[in-house]
């Protein structure tokens, strides 16, 4: 296994992992928005989805698990690299400015990565460990988000989730060594594109259930 | 002292084979216990260092810069020749060996410049191995351009980078040899003194520019990759540390210093535009390739140059050389344009310039391919004067950048100190009284990979020597007096700056031992330069102390030796009664101009051996002759 | 075009990092009076510097050499950009025409843990020669090279490589860089190398030997942030950062 630890002992093997896990949750996020996109059908529509979903049992608790490790991975890679980053430059500069390449995304990764981390454990206490025994999943959701302070915390969550994946996208695509010229700027847009998406996909669900 | 080049007999183009044959070897088991020191890591230095670490030899490698890297050959822009034929014109290696004689008005040795011409062809192959990105046609192979002197086309370039991009094959090369353990180095450096143990070069003294130190070093043979000493006109084109400290230590301990006169004037860098001008930059002459070179017909015309109908330009160049045009050799196109200057029909607030006009070249083959070609050149001329030369005519003027004058070297390199080997643009051997464009890479990268290694064995492999340290006394002597020195300019606390010293030693030559001289100038040059001297050692200021990074005392170490040198150039231009190359004395000169060379009389290397602080130094003479070429008027009609 | 008629000169404030050992350092502020618009900006230090010498003080110690924009020795943060606010553009090739009177300049050196300060605005950057030393070369001694013309190289393949190898080690990818990553550094070196057919044999080592070391230098970690691209003298493009990276997943994972 030297290869391996070799590997991703580097820095850009770190970078690597950052880019698969992160590839995977873009992966998991847009099953998420699909299914979550049933809302809009209704609670009927809503409730089938998810006791469609949980006919698959131990498959789910398996991805469940495999996401927990990957959402674990992305977090301590991410902070090794965070902390690295800051002892890399021990004296910091007393003028400092952008020549252009920043971007607020990649400007903010780790503290939007951390306030994602902060939401997704909320999100869980509020969806997944909730006691469902005399209530429909539905239920649960629309009473959420009859607390007006549930809707503002989502859609601010969600904004800094398209705000960390418009820089994410096209970032692990260039870790992974995919950029040319010729369609790298096609990434980048797929890049802001996705991550309106999520932002308005998900942002305007609670709004949406709120209002019904 | 007789003066022994040692070359070989026989055909000349049998020389080098037969010198090689004859040169005794060091066994590979014997190679690992010789240590030799290289002073510099430009072409020369760091091709040689890697070479002589791949025979098995232990090498010290010394730069001032901080990384090896950083050596002045990576400023070299327009290319390297080869005779390598690509391009089917006629080319060869006699055609190159011509041209470079030629090209050097007949003053640089045959044998030499065979060899030169001859290796010419295995530096391509090696540096195309090592990476080095040449400019290559559609169909994958190597492209090549047409240079200054020559009527073929046989320079191969990577953009208007050349020097850089073979300069980084070579310091490649010498971090591979780093890795390896076979080379030890030593940045941020600078030679104090050159180490003499029984007559035989043995080691330096150098100082740590960053903390001070001053360190001996000892080895078997030392070899010095030094550079040239352009910088002793202040502004030049070379990089603002280049300097002749180490080869004029050399001269001093019994190097003789050969041709110093022989300053090459660059015709195309950009003006000069203030006082306050740390250095001249240089627009390559592959620019003249396309570029054409005029100015207005009226002296004092001052219109703008669109402004100028083509019936009042005067294309000087292509008028009076119809036959080379724009592509005359540098010290022909230097020289021309100074009378057109001389004439006030100079254009800019100065008038010291003439112009460089692609208008032609953009409408013939569209701005795309020109950019293509020179756009970094553009680039760099548009951020330092403000102007796109795509809109309005370049604005140049020679400028000193090479030096062909340098430490007397023998065919084998070795100068006339036992063991000290100078190589490069630090010698004297190749380029006569003037070089031509796109060889310097050549020379300095042939000396390095292809001649040292093999001549150096030669001599290690023939003198037994006892194995010293830098614990000899003659390393202490020389550290003592190096130090003590130090401290005197450091306790004269005058009222000049070491830059205000240096700038009036350039502008004294630039004045009289420049593009044109006379021996009246040149005499009150001596002059002038002595006093200066003398009051640079009351009257300059060096802030700081000798125990630390101290950026003034390393310059006014480097001004003081330039003090002396300047003068050792006036000796000899003095001395060198005929023009010859960049050697223009206007009591010699032919009905139109140019240089006239006296052959009867000067056909020799003038090589100076220093006799004391207060004696002129003695004067050898290298007898140049030509055997295989006939001496001829020089004609690019 | 810089004309006679709108030749001025003008007048700054700059507050320039002065350090001579560890601990003695902080910012001094010094007038820089009358200076030419056609100045060069090192030039206009080598003003400042000729006043403070016959001042009795001592000079800003600065590195700096060929002037032209090519070696690669100069360099220092103006007002928090590396080689100052001009794109594509050295300290030295920087020139005064660029600010206006009354500006003020804030001069730093570059900052980074593997770039030691030595005094003022000079830095340590040899660990970008260590990186080189790990394996930033073609493995040919003199002497064995096949013809030139042996290997015909595409010409768009060579161009590629020469963009890369335009790299005149700065450290300026570095000093603009928020995590101080040596990424693009290694990843010019990298891609110069990897894409000639010279290079290619040794090429899986190499980018694994030149990360690791890079590593070992303390670097920071790429994280895309495309600063160095924005700062680079030479433009030299991220693609090269993501050739690196192909590289390494060859070399590493296959």
């Amino acid at each position: 296994m030297s290869w391996f630890t070799n590997t991703f002992k580097t820095s850009i093997g770190k970078k690597l992992i950052m880019a698969v896990t992160g590839l995977s949750f873009i992966c998991f996020l847009m099953a998420h928005l699909a299914g979550n996109l049933t809302l809009y059908g209704g609670e009927n529509a809503f409730n089938s989805y998810v006791e469609r979903l949980h006919t698959f049992g131990p498959v789910i608790t398996l991805i469940e698990l495999g996401l927990l490790f990957l959402i674990i991975m992305h977090i301590l890679i991410g902070s090794v690299l965070f902390y690295q980053n800051i002892l890399a430059r021990p004296i910091k500069y007393k003028v400092y400015k952008s020549a252009g390449g920043r971007s607020l995304g990649s400007a903010t990764m780790p503290y939007s990565g951390f306030i994602i981390l902060a939401f997704i454990i909320f999100h869980l206490i509020n969806f997944h460990f909730a006691d469902k025994t005399n209530n429909t999943i539905f239920q649960i959701v629309a009473e959420a988000f009859a607390n007006p302070l549930y809707i503002v915390i989502y859609i601010a969550a969600m904004i800094v989730l398209a705000i960390h994946i418009s820089h994410a996208f096209w970032s692990l695509f260039q870790t992974i060594g995919v950029n040319h010229p010729k369609y790298m700027p096609l990434i980048r847009i797929a890049g802001i594109v996705i991550s309106l998406i999520f932002g308005v996909g998900f942002g305007f669900l609670p709004v949406y259930v709120s209002l019904i | 002292m007789q003066l022994d080049a040692k070359i070989p007999g026989g055909l000349l183009t049998e020389k080098w084979d037969r010198n090689l044959f004859e040169l005794k070897l060091v066994s590979p088991a014997n190679k690992k216990k010789l240590d030799i020191i290289v002073v510099g890591t430009g072409l020369a230095g760091a091709s040689v260092s890697a070479t002589l670490a791949e025979l098995g030899y232990n090498i010290k490698s010394f730069c001032l810069q901080d990384t090896p890297r950083r050596a002045h050959s990576i400023s070299a822009q327009g290319g390297i020749n080869a005779a390598k034929n690509y391009s089917n014109d006629g080319d060869s290696i006699w055609r190159l060996f011509y041209d470079t004689i030629k090209g050097g008005d007949f003053r640089s040795r045959e044998a030499n410049v065979y060899r030169l011409a001859q290796i010419s062809n295995n530096i391509i192959d090696h540096c195309v191995a090592q990476g080095v990105p040449f400019a290559r046609d559609y169909g994958g192979l190597l492209a090549n351009r047409s240079f200054g002197g020559a009527q073929v086309s046989r320079t191969f370039y990577s953009r208007g980078q050349t020097g850089q991009q073979l300069l980084l094959g070579a310091y490649g090369a010498l971090m591979r040899q780093i890795a390896e353990g076979k080379i030890k180095t030593f940045p941020r450096r600078e030679i104090l003194d050159i180490v003499l143990v029984n007559n035989k070069a043995r080691g330096v003294v150098t100082r740590s520019l960053i903390t001070g130190t001053i360190e001996t070093h000892a080895a078997d043979a030392v070899v010095l990759a030094t550079g040239g000493y352009s910088n002793v006109f202040f502004l030049s084109t070379n990089a603002m540390t280049s300097n002749v400290t180490a080869n004029f230590k050399a001269y001093k301990k019994g190097a003789f210093f050969a041709n110093p006169c022989f300053t090459q004037i660059h015709p195309t860098c950009i003006p000069v535009h203030g006082a306050y001008q740390s250095k001249l930059t240089l627009m390559s002459e592959s620019l003249r390739n396309d570029g054409r070179v005029w100015v207005p017909k009226n002296p004092g015309d001052k219109r703008s140059p669109d402004q100028i109908p083509e019936s009042e330009r005067d294309y000087y160049l292509e008028n009076r050389y119809p036959a080379f045009g724009n592509l005359v050799p540098r010290d022909v196109a230097s020289r021309n344009a100074k009378m057109q200057c001389d004439m006030g029909k100079g254009v800019g607030e100065t008038g010291l310039a003439v112009y460089l006009d692609f208008d032609d070249a953009i409408k013939r083959d569209g701005k795309d391919v020109i950019i293509k070609k020179y756009g970094n050149l553009f680039q760099m001329y548009e951020k330092i004067t403000g102007d796109n030369p795509c809109e309005n005519p370049m604005m140049i003027y020679p400028a000193v950048h090479y030096t062909m004058g340098g430490l007397w070297v023998d065919y084998n390199l070795m100068s006339t100190v036992p063991g000290l080997f100078v190589i490069g643009e630090a010698n004297f051997s190749d380029h006569g009284a003037n070089r031509l464009g796109a060889s310097a890479l050549m020379q300095g990268l042939a000396d390095g990979y292809f001649i040292l290694p093999y001549t150096i064995g030669g001599y290690l492999a023939e003198t037994s020597m006892q194995k010293v340290t830098a614990d000899h006394p003659e390393f202490k002597d020389a550290a003592k007096k190096s130090e003590s020195r130090i401290n005197r300019l450091l306790s004269i606390k005058g009222k000049r700056t070491v830059d205000d010293f240096h700038k009036e030693l350039g502008s004294i030559l630039w004045e009289h031992c420049g593009m044109s001289r006379n021996s009246e100038q040149l005499l009150r040059a001596q002059n002038l330069i002595r006093e200066l001297r003398e009051e640079f050692w009351e009257n300059v200021i060096v802030p700081g102390s000798g125990k630390e990074f101290n950026q003034s005392l390393e310059r006014a170490g480097r001004v003081a030796d330039f003090l002396e040198f300047g003068e050792l150039m006036v000796i000899d231009a003095l001395a060198r009664k005929e023009s010859c190359g960049s050697h223009f004395n206007e009591a010699y000169q032919t009905e139109e101009n140019e240089a006239k060379r006296n052959d009867k009389d000067f056909c020799h290397v003038a090589a100076w051996e220093f006799a004391g602080d207060d004696n002129e130094p003695v004067f050898h003479k290298e007898p140049l002759a030509f055997e295989n070429v006939e001496l001829s008027q020089r004609s690019y009609k | 075009m810089t004309s006679t008629t709108d030749k001025k000169n003008i007048n700054l404030t700059l507050k320039i990092w002065r350090q001579n050992g560890p601990d003695n350092n902080g910012f001094e502020t010094y007038y820089a009076d009358d200076i030419s618009t056609d100045m060069s900006f090192l030039e206009m230090i080598d003003v400042i510097n000729e006043r403070l010498t016959l001042e009795g003080k001592d000079p800003v110690a600065f590195d700096h050499d060929c002037r032209e924009g090519i070696c690669g020795t100069c360099g220092t943060m103006i007002n928090g950009r590396a080689h100052g606010p001009e794109k594509g553009t050295t300290l030295c090739q920087l020139h005064m025409r660029h600010f206006a009177d009354g500006d003020t300049l804030v001069i730093e050196p570059w900052r980074s843990r593997a770039f030691k300060i030595i005094k003022d605005l000079v830095v340590d950057r040899s660990p970008l020669d260590k990186i080189i030393q790990a394996g930033g070369y073609i493995s040919v001694n003199a002497g064995k090279a096949p013809d030139a013309n042996a290997i015909p190289i595409p010409q768009e393949t060579a161009e590629t490589a020469m963009d890369a190898a335009a790299c005149i080690g700065c450290g300026a990818c570095v000093a603009s860089c928020p995590n101080a990553s040596a990424m693009l550094f290694v990843g010019a070196k990298i891609s110069h190398l990897a894409l000639l057919p010279q290079g290619k044999p040794e090429a899986m080592i190499r980018v694994m030997a030149m990360v690791n070391e890079m590593d070992r230098q303390c670097f920071g970690n790429c994280t895309n942030h495309r600063e160095c691209e924005a700062e680079c003298p030479k433009e030299i493009s991220i693609t090269n950062i993501a050739r690196l990276n192909r590289e390494f997943i060859k070399s590493g994972l296959f």
